[in-house]
């Protein structure tokens, strides 16, 4: 049985349906195309294959809200969650998905597929954010207004001090008219119950007992969105379909249930590596199948450490690596090692909120990158994750022009780490709460799938997994060597 | 240098541990970057009027090498090894975010540091079913601690109490509850500054703490008030530091 596996794994890093004789399926779903949703769908990448599994089998998507159009722009959910790219959508599609159509593709509609609504919309540089780096518009209200609708009074002004696309100026766009346009990745649609898993009562970085889902009264994770603006499914769901779909008339029950349903049965993650094989073989437990048998919300730190699904390949025997080319083995190692690092080189974590302040971990703080990838099989945060990393803010972010730059100022008590003036290119989870103290932070990404979804981080920071490693280590003075960071990058590649 | 420290350590240990004796200054912290793991590197403070230096690395809250702190703590007769300094244990540090700090960073050498061990208050995961607190219900008060001029819940030392107090609530099953709020609002002069909290703080501290209980335990008629007396208390969670004390929320269960 084991070499049967084997030789499956040393087979699976090709294309597999071709190998199989089968016919690969169509990459890209369009919405109300009909088509029946598999309970197993692989999907080949740069780094391997990417599987996405359904809990229960398949779907039938004719008439499932998730996939038909139902507002103005002929927009589904699945436009802007494809299964190919992990539930999320990659840069690299939607510029296939431009080429192919000329940019007729409901993707590209005006209300956040463009840059701004206010462009040309039949011409391609409109729509450059999108295309080359995978953002969205997301138009926010100014001042903030919690999910409910209740104003929040800001603690800081905000200013806007370039404004490339026309967005955050004008008698539409920008705090003048109500509202600030920032641009975000999609998070994925997938692997759920980890999002919504709740580890423990309280959240250490806001430093209150976790809020209620108005719902049904259970605790939120706060883990769902990239500020936290929405706190349960129903809630996301309402958003997105007003939003990204133009959905007027909104949801009803009834399409609200059937998307939770399957929004809470569909898991992806890397099933093949191109250069290991198969990821859940020798032992691994690579692919989604684990993290659809597996129960959410444990903390790593006090169970299953996180990324011990490759700990097997530390230390692969000589007899199981007769079977390996020198290549899988030395890969499979290097997966392994990276999942060492991930959770033991330690750096100083400093100047960073939601870390070093206002929790009282100190600042510096030594520790690794579990220690805010915590939780066991996804490396997400078990506490809610709304952390500043740098990446949209400056000193720390990338300087990029065609993004809009604010000027914030903090009119009570100065940000502890940023002072009374901070420029940002997006206040993140400052546009839930209104507080400065909040500008900059981002819910931490989920880590499944990766492979599918490039680039990374909020705004698209890092074109690639290296682009990762590589923006951590300059931002927090790691000093990885540059083996530690091709075992990160392996590893990243492998979830 | 390095052996300076360790002798002078040595001597001042015992003589301080045996009178029990309190101190409290204002200092810019000192990180040495000792490596004995996660969350393993030391801080250190040095008193500004005799020139002391303490090991501060055990307060529930750690310092911001950005800003000054307060710190208030009981020698320990506990070997300066780790960190290379009078151990205070307990110990509070509170980070004064209006008193800028050059950040200053020392190396390991040769300390290293404490391997992280859990906090003795720390709270298990909500999987973890609570054993339900024993009767008999009664009247009763839950302090709740704080750094200087905060209303942060205190991670492994607050949220710890609050649920400490919110198990024992939910089986007592009160009529209501009475938040009070206090502050330490009495000027003392610490380190030649003259240190008061605001009075709004008190009230502060209560609807933060309100606020968490609500989400605890929804649906629980819950008051609050505040109260600027400035009163310490001899609870046992204040550790023995009276001045922290004065700095808290009381959760009161009526019946």
């Amino acid at each position: 049985m084991r070499k049967i596996s084997l030789m499956v794994a040393g087979v699976a890093g090709a294309a597999v349906f071709g190998q199989l004789g089968a016919a690969a399926p169509e990459r890209w779903w369009s919405p109300g195309e009909g088509r029946v949703f598999p309970a197993s769908l692989d999907y080949p990448n740069d780094h391997g294959t990417l599987r996405v599994l359904v809990d229960g089998g398949p779907v039938e998507t004719k008439g499932h809200p998730f996939f038909e159009p139902l507002g103005a722009n002929g927009r589904a959910c699945v436009t802007c969650h494809q299964p190919a790219d992990a539930m999320s959508i990659s840069a690299a599609t939607a510029a296939e998905r431009w080429n192919k159509t000329g940019g007729k593709d409901p993707l590209f509609a005006a209300i956040d597929g463009a840059n701004c609504p206010s462009l040309p919309q039949d011409r391609r540089e409109s729509h450059s954010l999108l295309i080359e780096r995978g953002l969205f518009r997301i138009q926010l209200p100014w001042p903030v207004r919690q999910w409910n609708g209740r104003p929040v009074t800001p603690d800081f002004t905000i200013e806007v001090m370039r404004d490339p696309n026309g967005c955050n100026s004008g008698p539409n766009y920008g705090p003048a008219a109500g509202n600030i346009s920032v641009y975000r990745r999609a998070r994925p649609v997938a692997n759920m119950k980890y999002l919504l898993a709740v580890g423990f009562p309280f959240d250490p970085k806001q430093g209150f007992a976790l809020p209620r889902d108005p719902d049904d009264g259970s605790m939120m994770s706060g883990n769902i969105m990239a500020d936290n603006r929405a706190g349960n499914l129903r809630i996301q769901m309402e958003d997105a379909a007003h939003g990204h779909l133009q959905f007027a008339k909104g949801l009803n029950a009834k399409q609200i249930a059937q998307i939770r349903d399957f929004e809470m049965r569909v898991y992806t993650a890397q099933q093949v590596s191109k250069q290991a094989g198969a990821l859940d073989s020798m032992d691994a437990e690579g692919g989604p199948m684990k993290l659809k048998n597996s129960q959410p919300g444990a903390l790593g730190s006090i169970g299953i450490p996180v990324w011990s699904e490759f700990a097997k390949w530390e230390k692969i025997s000589p007899e199981d690596a007769k079977t390996l080319t020198p290549e899988q083995l030395a890969f499979r190692q290097s997966v392994a090692r990276g999942a060492r690092v991930f959770r033991e080189k330690m750096f100083l974590i400093t100047d960073t909120a939601g870390i070093n302040s206002r929790i009282g971990f100190g600042n510096p703080v030594r520790n690794s990158c579990v220690f805010c990838h915590n939780m066991s099989q996804m490396g997400n945060d078990v506490a809610p994750g709304q952390v500043d990393l740098g990446t949209t803010t400056m000193p720390f972010a990338d300087p990029w022009r065609d993004l809009p730059l604010f000027r914030i100022t903090c009119l009570k008590a100065p940000h502890p780490h940023y002072g009374r003036v901070i420029y940002t290119m997006d206040p993140g989870f400052a546009m839930t709460t209104g507080r400065c103290a909040d500008v900059g932070k981002i819910t931490l990404q989920s880590m499944r799938g990766l492979a599918a979804r490039a680039p990374y981080f909020s705004n698209g920071l890092a074109k690639d997994l290296r682009g990762i490693v590589d923006y951590y280590d300059r931002r927090y003075n790691i000093g990885y060597t540059e083996q530690e960071k091709q075992d990160l990058t392996n590893m990243m590649s492998a979830l | 240098m390095f052996r300076f420290f360790l002798s002078a350590a040595a001597l001042v240990a015992p003589l301080s541990a045996a009178a029990a004796e309190t101190v409290r200054f204002i200092a810019c912290p000192i990180y040495r970057d000792a490596d004995s793991g996660k969350k393993s590197g030391c801080w250190l403070a040095d008193d500004p009027a005799t020139g002391t230096r303490y090991d501060v690395s055990l307060s529930p809250h750690k310092p911001d090498w950005n800003y000054a702190v307060m710190v208030e703590g009981i020698v320990s007769a506990a070997p300066p090894a780790p960190c290379g300094g009078i151990v205070l244990d307990a110990v509070r540090t509170s980070r004064l975010y209006d008193t800028p700090c050059t950040r200053h960073m020392l190396p390991a050498e040769g300390y290293p540091g404490r391997r992280f061990v859990l906090p003795k208050r720390n709270i298990t995961p909500s999987s973890v079913a609570r054993p339900v607190p024993p009767g008999p219900y009664g009247e009763r008060v839950f302090p709740v601690y704080f750094e200087f001029g905060n209303d942060f819940l205190v991670y492994q030392y607050s949220d710890y109490l609050i649920e400490q107090a919110s198990n024992w609530i939910i089986a007592a099953k009160p009529k209501k509850l009475i938040v009070t709020g206090f502050a330490a609002t009495q000027p003392t002069v610490i380190s030649g500054r003259s240190m008061a909290e605001p009075a709004e703080l008190a009230t502060q501290r209560a609807e933060t703490i309100a606020e968490t209980l609500r989400r605890l335990m929804p649906g629980m008629p819950i008051e609050t008030a505040a109260d600027t007396s400035g009163s310490a208390t001899q609870d046992k969670d204040a550790d023995g530091l009276p001045d922290q004390s004065r700095r808290r929320v009381e959760i009161k269960a009526l019946f």
